[in-house]
Order: C-alpha cells, then structure tokens, then sequence
C-alpha cells in the first residue's frame, strides 16, 4: 500500500467536507439497505483516499470525486445484482413508465422515496446521469464522470426530465 | 412547498435539501479500514494459493508413490501445469476491486477495461488453464492403459475402463471451455452495449 502523503491526507479531508451529503445521498441511491449502505459510503471513502495518492489535477476535484464514488458504487451495485439476479431497466423504460405510475400530491419524503425507487431501478450509466442531474452538474462534467459523449448526455437529461414532471406532475404537500 | 411547484427544479431541490447524516471518517479510521482492505485482498489471495498447492501436494505424492516413469513424468507435467495456472491467475487474474486508479477513468473506460480483462481471461482458458493441465493428465491415462494392460492388473476390461477414462476427460475439458465461451460472448455483448451508449464503437 502506497505510503500516505500530507497532500493525500488533505485532499480526502477537503474532498469529504465540500462532498459528503452527496456522496451519502449517493450511496442511499445505490443501496436500500442500511448495513450496505454504511458498507459501501465506507468502500467509497476508503478507494477516495487511496486514489488521491495519483491525484494529477487534470481534471477538477470534484469530477475526480464523483469518478470514484460512481466506479465503487457501480461495481458494488453490478456484483450485487449479479447475486441477486436483478435486472435494470433504461431511462427510455423509466420515460415509458412514467405516466402510468404518476403520483400526485405526495408528501416530501414519499416524492423522495418515489425517486430513490426510480433511480434504483436504472441502469448503472442512466443512474449516473440521473445522480448528477439531481446534484446539479452540468452536462460537460457529467459527461467527463460518465464518459458518455456530452450530447448523448444532453439527451438523457432531456428523458429524465421529461419523466420527472411526468411522474411528480401536481407535485407535493408539505407533509414531512 | 406548494402544489403544482415541485416540477424538475422542486424535485432537484428536494434531492440537494434532504437531510443527510453527516458521516465522518477519521484518518485513523480511513488507514485502518483502507489497511483491512488490503488484507482481504491478500487473504483472497491466498485462498487461489491452498487450492493449488493442495493440488500440487497430492500429485507429488503419487510421484513419490509411483515407481512408474510415466505416472512420474504425468504427475511432473500436471504440478508444472498447476504452476503456470496459479501464476497467469495472480499476474492478470480478476482482483475485482476497484484500483487506485478509479479517478482517472469515467465509468465507461473503467467498466470496459473490467469487461475486456474478464472477456480475455476466459477466451484465454485453453491456454492458461486447461491447456497446461492436458499433456499431464494424458500421460498420467496412458500410464493407467499401460498398467491396466499387464499381468499384475486385475482388470476385466482395461480397454473400456481406459476410453471411459478418455471419455470423461474430453467431456469435462469441452463442458468447461464451452462454458467459458458462452460467458465471454455474454461480457463481448456488455463491452458492444457500453460501446453503443458511449458513442466510440471500439468493440
């Protein structure tokens, strides 16, 4: 194991202050259950610390930190579906879907529970895409974590929201 | 929030403004766990070591036992094979966890590395595993038709206990590699469909 370095140390410090709400967010889109999800926050901070010993800045600290997360988090999501024999389905799917399952006037924490549901059902790369939309990034970073072509980001953006409003079209009360 | 207001933005909104519990891992904790890790992978490891070495104890000790020069040239062929196994395995052989590397590649690269690395591991089984196990295993079945052919061999019919022998063999070796086929035709498939949503067709 790589020897750790002040500048590691540093990284990981700062890396987990300005994104860790998003990775737990992220981590609980990716596993349901409790102990795992506490498992796999865990493997993810641990595989980000250890990267940060070939950090080069060639790209931003924050699409480094979303590279990772996304890397452990779906290869930990493919070995479980794997066991589990789950299938997933595509955005397009989730579009096609999305008005036959509209919910109306949902309380917060059902919309939330709703969403998690949707994105756990995605596929690896669409569950990306969907991820990154949610926290904001735009369409050139999430291209740069995923590897997808930015257009080919632009139009599964298109998709997801589309089947967002239609899903939560009349929206919710304030009932959390 | 209102009614009517939550559309993409409020969904969006929802998700950054959902209380999260805020854990911390402390740098002692972060060494000691990335510390366990490397352990688990030593430990698994390892586990590739018994087998193989159970392996090769029980083929030395019918080399010892034999006072056959076949059955010991059979058994010399089958812990060397065994040898050559463990080593392609450890040397490029599936760790399955993700490298220090992780931050340098998308998801697509890194998937697609993972997926020709497994694809080629079994396209490759006839020469990294069955393969050297074969020579071995054939000598060690001539040297039993040879035994089963002399007097001191009580065997009724040593022609057909011999071709069931080979029979067995061929059908194992061919149920294996075509098992391994059909799985790297499966991980071909994923690397054609991440080529598709990548847009690079490199497959």
């Amino acid at each position: 194991m790589p020897r750790p370095t002040n500048d590691q140390d540093r990284l990981f410090t700062r890396a987990t202050s300005d994104y860790g709400a998003a990775l737990e967010r992220l981590a609980r889109a990716y596993e349901a259950n409790d102990a795992d999800r506490q498992d796999l926050l865990q493997e993810i901070y641990v595989a980000l610390w250890r990267s940060f010993t070939g950090f080069d800045e060639r790209c931003s600290v924050r699409t480094w930190v979303y590279r990772v997360a996304h890397n452990v988090a779906a290869s930990h999501v493919d070995r479980q579906a794997r066991r589990r024999r789950q299938e997933f389905i595509s955005l397009e799917e989730i579009e096609n879907r999305a008005d036959e399952a509209a919910s109306r006037n949902l309380a917060r924490q059902q919309v939330l529970s709703e969403l998690y549901g949707m994105i756990r059902d995605l596929a690896p790369l669409d569950r990306q895409v969907m991820l990154a939309y949610l926290e904001g990034i735009d369409a050139v970073s999430t291209a740069e974590i995923t590897g997808l072509s930015a257009s080919h980001v632009a139009t599964k953006i298109h998709r997801i929201k589309l089947a967002l409003s239609r899903r939560f079209r009349e929206g919710g009360s304030d009932g959390a | 929030m209102e009614p009517e207001q939550i559309g993409n933005e409020g969904v969006r909104e929802l998700w950054q403004g959902q209380k999260t519990e805020g854990v911390q891992m402390s740098m002692e904790q972060i060494q000691k766990e990335a510390g366990r890790f490397q352990r688990r992978i030593q430990w698994r490891n390892r586990r590739e070591y018994v087998i193989s070495i159970a392996m090769t104890l029980f083929f030395w000790w019918l080399f010892l036992l034999g006072h056959d020069v076949l059955v010991r040239v059979g058994c010399g062929l089958v812990i060397g094979g065994n040898a050559y196994m463990v080593w392609h395995l450890l040397s490029k052989g599936s760790l399955g966890v993700v490298s220090e590397n992780a931050g340098f590649a998308s998801w697509i690269e890194f998937r697609r590395r993972e997926l020709i690395r497994q694809r080629d591991l079994l396209n490759g089984i006839w020469h990294w595993n069955l393969g050297p196990l074969v020579p071995g295993l054939l000598v060690l079945i001539a040297a039993f038709a040879r035994f089963a052919a002399t007097a001191r061999s009580s065997i009724k019919h040593p022609g057909v206990l011999v071709a069931v022998d080979l029979l067995v063999f061929i059908v194992a070796f061919a149920a294996i590699g075509r098992l391994n086929a059909r799985c790297a035709r499966k991980l071909q498939r994923q690397i054609e469909e991440l080529d598709r949503q990548s847009g690079t067709g490199q497959a």
